[in-house]
């Protein structure tokens, strides 16, 4: 009992489309049918992308040198370091309970809160899946939407690193005028 | 065209992992156990998704999907793809299919754009483990931020497209 809780839990989204489909099968089967096959159609005409995609996400996975970029991200301060943020985030993969710790320590060997945002907003280009992308919306749709969402990293970033200060200073004023007191 | 992107990148993978094995037998079989371990991680949503695609077509008549992102000369819709994103839990791959059959039913492409933006951008679900890592001030500063780089990158897929 606990165990299908714990399931229900982590598949939610299953357990709404199963019982959906049970209830269109009691009401209209027919339909019901014509769903299940256009679901069954729209995967198998993406199934050799999603193959490529995992594939691609294992090869990415053990090409990157994920610690070497993160030392690096650490230790320079300049543009060049914000580009260099902005492509790895384009080519850095895996969830987030990953990547948070992992920039985390980017963060800890003295990377600006600019580097962290850029790499996070790169993050959501996701070369390794822009494939499965073109095949679902169009070559158009997917190259753009990766384009701007690549140059909108280092302003992203940026501008993260302002809200960021806007506090430190706030707190450092807080800090001087309690010891003034 | 589209069509020919899935074996081809098929064939750019396999390739690469040739080449893996070439280096070092240990590499490439790292990448495929950790490939395998993902797609079964995904499986079961992958699952729901499609599943999920099939009863949109066939259940959800264009007309609601147009009333609620269609192109009705507002920002409402752009929001409203931006919203739906936001809150959506799930994995980046599972965001596509969704994506398409919205698009399909005659949503507004800037809206599908922010969809797909701030579902990768933004995550409601694990703002609490960012806020940990990082603290409540950058997550919430992030996200926000985020957010209307979702709605500007839509805007900015209605001119391009």
């Amino acid at each position: 009992m606990k165990r299908a809780l714990k399931f229900a839990a982590s598949e939610f989204l299953l357990v709404i489309v199963v019982a959906l489909y049970l209830l269109a099968l009691f009401r209209d089967p027919a339909r019901a049918g014509e769903a299940a096959v256009a679901s069954v159609r729209t995967f198998l005409g993406v199934l050799p992308i999603i193959v490529a995609v995992f594939g691609a996400l294992g090869l990415f996975g053990v090409w990157v040198d994920k610690k070497a970029v993160a030392e690096r991200l650490g230790e320079g301060s300049g543009f060049g370091t914000l580009v260099l943020a902005a492509l790895f985030g384009t080519v850095l993969v895996g969830p987030v309970y990953v990547v948070f710790p992992l920039l985390k320590v980017v963060r800890e060997h003295g990377a600006r809160w600019a580097v962290i945002g850029a790499v996070l907003t790169a993050w959501a280009v996701k070369i390794p899946m822009v494939p499965l992308e073109i095949g679902m919306l169009g070559l158009r749709f997917s190259l753009s939407r990766s384009l701007l969402v690549a140059l909108s990293a280092i302003p992203l970033g940026l501008l993260l690193e302002a809200a960021m200060r806007g506090s430190e200073r706030r707190n450092a004023q807080v800090i001087r005028e309690g010891s003034s007191v | 065209m589209e069509k020919y992107v899935g074996y081809g990148y098929l064939v750019l993978v396999a390739i690469g992992y040739i080449i893996t094995a070439r280096r070092s037998r240990q590499k490439a079989r790292v990448a495929g156990t950790s490939a395998v371990k993902a797609f079964a991680n995904i499986a079961l949503t992958f699952l729901a998704v499609f599943g999920l695609v099939g009863l949109i077509e066939v259940f959800v008549p264009p007309t609601l999907v147009e009333r609620f992102l269609g192109a009705d000369g507002s920002l409402l819709p752009l929001l409203a793809g931006g919203l739906a994103g936001s809150v959506a839990a799930g994995p980046p791959a599972a965001a596509y299919p969704i994506a398409a059959s919205l698009l399909n039913s005659g949503a507004w492409a800037p809206a599908v754009a922010a969809f797909i933006v701030s579902w990768t951008l933004v995550g409601v679900v694990s703002l609490p483990f960012e806020a940990k890592t990082f603290g409540w001030r950058f997550a919430i500063a992030r996200n926000g931020l985020s957010f209307l780089f979702a709605l500007l990158i839509g805007v900015l897929m209605g001119v391009v497209l």
